[in-house]
């Protein structure tokens, strides 16, 4: 209720008074929330909302089966995010307000504030609690108590690390906050659920500040594994309110600003290097810079596949004046490995292999035709480079494919190219390697890699564990990749010639003026 | 200090220049946000150039404003006692002048500018659902019919929420949930320079044949916009093109005949 809304209260007055009355009824507590219309919220609501949660309510919308997590079921009455206390069954109005006007990142609940008014909003409030009795007779719960905060320090963060390990976070975060789950998570309906990975705190529903997270430790996630800290009764034990606030200020500082989309870099920099990195792990890599793409479900060819679980792929490039190799990281919740027990457990739908792949067109031409990104076209063919992970019996496996279409993909000679792969899973990650020759002896059906020039370059992602298989998977469309040429001399020696002009320049100015000046 | 007398010029200029460059910016992004433009590094450099003549001449309107203003440079420059002040502004300048070249020769990453046209002319013969649809003529064949438009309004948003909504978004802005996994990025249909310009025979042709679809002028190979009558009905497509235009409250173009 702050920044965003003084920012609408100074672009505009009327919306102001609106807000100035609402602050006061806000600060009266229960109050305001009498003033949601239920008639026109249930206006809204049929107009905007009953495509997801359904017309009654009961989170059964026709958009519903396209998306995880689901939409809230209203008749049931039981919200994830709230910030009353522990002991309040209910959420706050006030958090039904925050969720409709905020929506939720990461999932395909939206924030209204751009297109519904403070008033219709509230109304909205008013109206999905009587798809309830829940709230029949019950006054608006008070805030949950923030009071006992403790500022973040080296000291708080170690404490919370033990608070972390103590809460058993690590069984469905992960040791390093991943989200590398040890346990098959449901949300209480039964629908599948991943939990959060805690260094994209761009995915977090409610908010990233302390007090937000507070909330969450305290509250848990109701209706969802997520674990109320506040109490006694779960299996994880109770945190007191000290350690909240630590491993409040442990999560924050797993915040992994690099584990986001680069924003506005679509350009892979491939750097030269004397020699090609031995492996993914190789120290070669660290001086490298990645580009980070949003991975999107495959929604637009058939088979389609709506509920993805990874959602980003960093790329790093190297090469030799022979050869070219690939760094490929992304963050996955499980190491998917067919045939054994334990990936088996974590799996919804059969257990396939996590597998990565770039694909690049045969004739990259700069910025005029290209093949088309699904795959390419019986003009345009397109070359790919597939790793797939091991299973219980095989090892890793690579292709070099061709392909001219969907499902229209021939396999291609891989030795000609030396292309091998290296790759390993550690705390949540994949890191694979990919190194082939720059230039390949088929050009009919295998892209050439040229220093300096731009080629288009694309990336699909499969989670063996989330039901991923063939044309079901993560992807994006065409970036660049661009193999950075040694940089030519002029870059010196043009500024070095303007330099030494101007300066002898202004000598000679002034010896001619003053010789002028002198005759005269 | 005669000398430091030509800085004030030169300090109003900068300050006029960085009024321009970041103020005004930030004063539209206050009051319109996400949708006031950065002012392009043509026009900028345009505004600078006149400021700059601007305020040389209010300086040097006068004799002596002109003297003050000139007089140190010629002492700079002629003043044989003026050695190590010399010295410096011819470093200073060389710099500058190195500087603004170095701008121009570094090499750049930038990704190659792809044009890409967005509402080309359809062909004037499409083919979906195994029939050839002349797009000049076509009509919704729904439009018309006044008693079941509710209906099929709402027939038409079931298709878009099963279908369209996880890319264009649930509120037509083009941010579903997956609106930035694609370049371009799914089409605004609120905006008025979407669905709002085009005619319903126009639309039709783009939501059945997709990003292929497309001619070679607007980049056919990078539009995720599927081919929707391979999942779609013809008649679920001339529904969810009434849903579209009754949700945003656009009314679609009407074709005039042709001669
Ligand atoms: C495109 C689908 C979609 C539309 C349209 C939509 N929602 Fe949601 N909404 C969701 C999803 C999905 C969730 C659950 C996210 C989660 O569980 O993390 C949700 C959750 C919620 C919640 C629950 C927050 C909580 O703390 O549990 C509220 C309240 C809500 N929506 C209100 C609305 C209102 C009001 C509208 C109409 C203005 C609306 N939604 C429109 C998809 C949608
Ligand atoms: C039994 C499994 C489990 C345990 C233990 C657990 N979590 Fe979670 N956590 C989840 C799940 C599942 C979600 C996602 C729920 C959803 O999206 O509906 C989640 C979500 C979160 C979020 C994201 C909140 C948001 O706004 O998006 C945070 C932060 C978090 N957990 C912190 C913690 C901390 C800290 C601990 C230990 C003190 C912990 N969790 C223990 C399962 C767990
Ligand atoms: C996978 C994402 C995706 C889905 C799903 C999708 N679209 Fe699109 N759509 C796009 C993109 C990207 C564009 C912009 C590029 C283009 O014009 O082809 C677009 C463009 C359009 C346009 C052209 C607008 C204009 O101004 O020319 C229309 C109309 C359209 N979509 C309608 C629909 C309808 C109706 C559906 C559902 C049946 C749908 N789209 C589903 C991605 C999608």
């Amino acid at each position: 209720m702050t920044v965003m809304e003084i920012k609408s209260f100074s672009s505009s007055f009327v919306k102001g008074v609106v807000l100035a009355v609402a602050t006061v009824a806000l600060v009266g507590g229960s109050a305001f929330s009498a003033a949601g219309n239920v008639e026109n919220g249930a206006k809204v609501y049929m107009k905007k909302c009953w495509w997801c949660h359904g017309e009654e309510g009961e989170a059964d919308g026709p958009a519903a089966e396209f998306m995880m997590p689901p939409p809230r079921d209203f008749s049931a009455g039981v919200y994830k995010y709230k910030t009353s206390p522990p002991d309040a069954e209910i959420p706050r109005d006030e958090d039904l307000f925050v969720m409709i006007s905020n929506g939720m990142p990461g999932t395909s609940m939206p924030s209204w504030k751009e297109v519904l008014s403070e008033q219709e909003r509230w109304d909205l409030v008013a109206y999905i609690k009587t798809f309830t009795d829940m709230f029949e007779d019950m006054d608006n719960p008070p805030a949950l108590s923030l009071a006992g905060k403790i500022p973040s320090t080296p000291d708080s963060i170690t404490k919370g690390a033990k608070a972390y390990e103590a809460g058993k976070c690590f069984e469905c975060h992960g040791e390093r906050g991943k989200g590398n789950t040890q346990k098959k998570l449901k949300e209480g309906s039964g629908a599948k659920l991943w939990p959060r990975n805690l260094t994209k705190q761009w995915t977090f529903r409610a908010g990233t500040t302390p007090e937000n997270l507070f909330a969450r430790v305290t509250n848990g996630i109701p209706n969802t594994p997520m674990p109320a800290f506040a109490a006694e009764t779960t299996a994880n034990g109770k945190l007191s309110v000290e350690d909240r606030w630590h491993v409040v200020n442990y999560v924050m500082s797993l915040a992994d600003p690099t584990n986001q989309v680069s924003q506005g870099q679509i350009v892979i920099k491939g750097v030269q290097r004397p020699a090609i990195p031995a492996d993914e792990k190789d120290a070669v890599w660290d001086g490298v810079e990645a580009t980070t793409f949003r991975l999107a479900p495959q929604i637009i060819q058939k088979e389609r596949f709506f509920t993805p679980a990874n959602d980003l792929i960093s790329v790093k490039a190297v090469f030799t004046d022979k050869d070219i190799a690939f760094l490929l990281q992304w963050d996955d919740r499980t190491q998917s490995i067919p045939g054994e027990e334990k990936s088996g457990t974590l799996a919804w739908g059969p257990l396939g292999h996590d597998a990565v792949a770039i694909q690049t067109p045969v004739t990259p031409s700069g910025s005029s035709e290209k093949p088309y990104f699904g795959h390419g076209d019986g003009k345009n063919p397109v070359s790919m480079l597939y790793w797939k992970s091991q299973s219980a019996t095989d090892p890793a496996g690579s292709m070099l494919m061709t392909a001219t279409g969907n499902h229209k993909r021939e396999m291609g000679d891989a030795e000609s190219i030396g292309f091998t792969t290296s790759s390993s899973y550690e705390f949540g990650t994949w890191k694979v390697m990919m190194k082939r020759s720059l230039v390949s002896p088929n050009t009919e059906k295998d892209t050439q890699f040229v220093v300096g020039k731009y080629i288009p370059v694309a990336f699909a992602n499969w989670d063996g564990s989330n039901g991923e298989a063939g044309s079901k998977h993560t992807m994006t469309t065409w970036y660049w990749l661009l193999l950075k040429p040694a940089p030519s001399n002029d870059v010196v020696v043009i500024p070095a010639m303007i330099f030494a002009l101007l300066f002898f320049g202004q000598y000679a100015f002034s010896r001619f003026a003053g010789d002028k000046k002198n005759k005269a | 200090m005669k000398i430091l007398r030509p800085l004030i010029p030169l300090t109003v200029i900068l300050i006029l220049y960085f009024a321009l460059k970041e103020g005004v910016p930030y004063l539209g992004s206050q009051l319109h946000e996400g949708t006031w433009p950065v002012i392009p590094t043509s026009v900028m450099k345009m505004y600078v150039f006149f400021i700059a003549v601007g305020v040389l001449l209010i300086f040097t309107f006068t004799d002596d404003g002109f003297k003050a203003n000139i007089g140190p440079f010629a002492e700079i420059y002629l003043n044989p006692d003026r050695k190590i002040i010399r010295f410096v502004s011819a470093v200073l300048v060389g710099c500058f002048g190195a500087w603004v070249s170095y701008q121009y020769v570094k090499p750049t990453f930038d990704a190659p500018v792809e044009l890409r046209s967005i509402h080309p002319a359809p062909p004037s013969n499409a083919k979906m659902w195994g029939k050839t649809y002349s797009i000049g003529t076509l009509k919704n064949p729904l439009r018309e019919d006044k008693e079941n438009f509710a209906a099929n309004v709402k027939a038409g948003g079931e298709v878009y929420y099963k279908n369209c909504f996880y890319c264009h978004g649930d509120r037509m802005l083009g941010k579903g949930p997956f609106w930035d996994g694609f370049t371009p990025v799914p089409a605004n249909f609120v905006d008025i320079g979407t669905i709002a310009q085009l005619s319903e025979s126009f639309v039709f042709w783009r939501i059945g044949t997709g990003g292929p679809g497309l001619p070679s002028e607007a980049t056919p190979w990078l539009s995720a916009m599927p081919v929707w009558h391979e999942f779609l009905s013809e008649e679920e497509v001339w529904k969810v093109i009434l849903f579209l235009y009754d949700y945003t409250g656009h009314s679609p173009r009407v074709i005039e005949p042709h001669h």
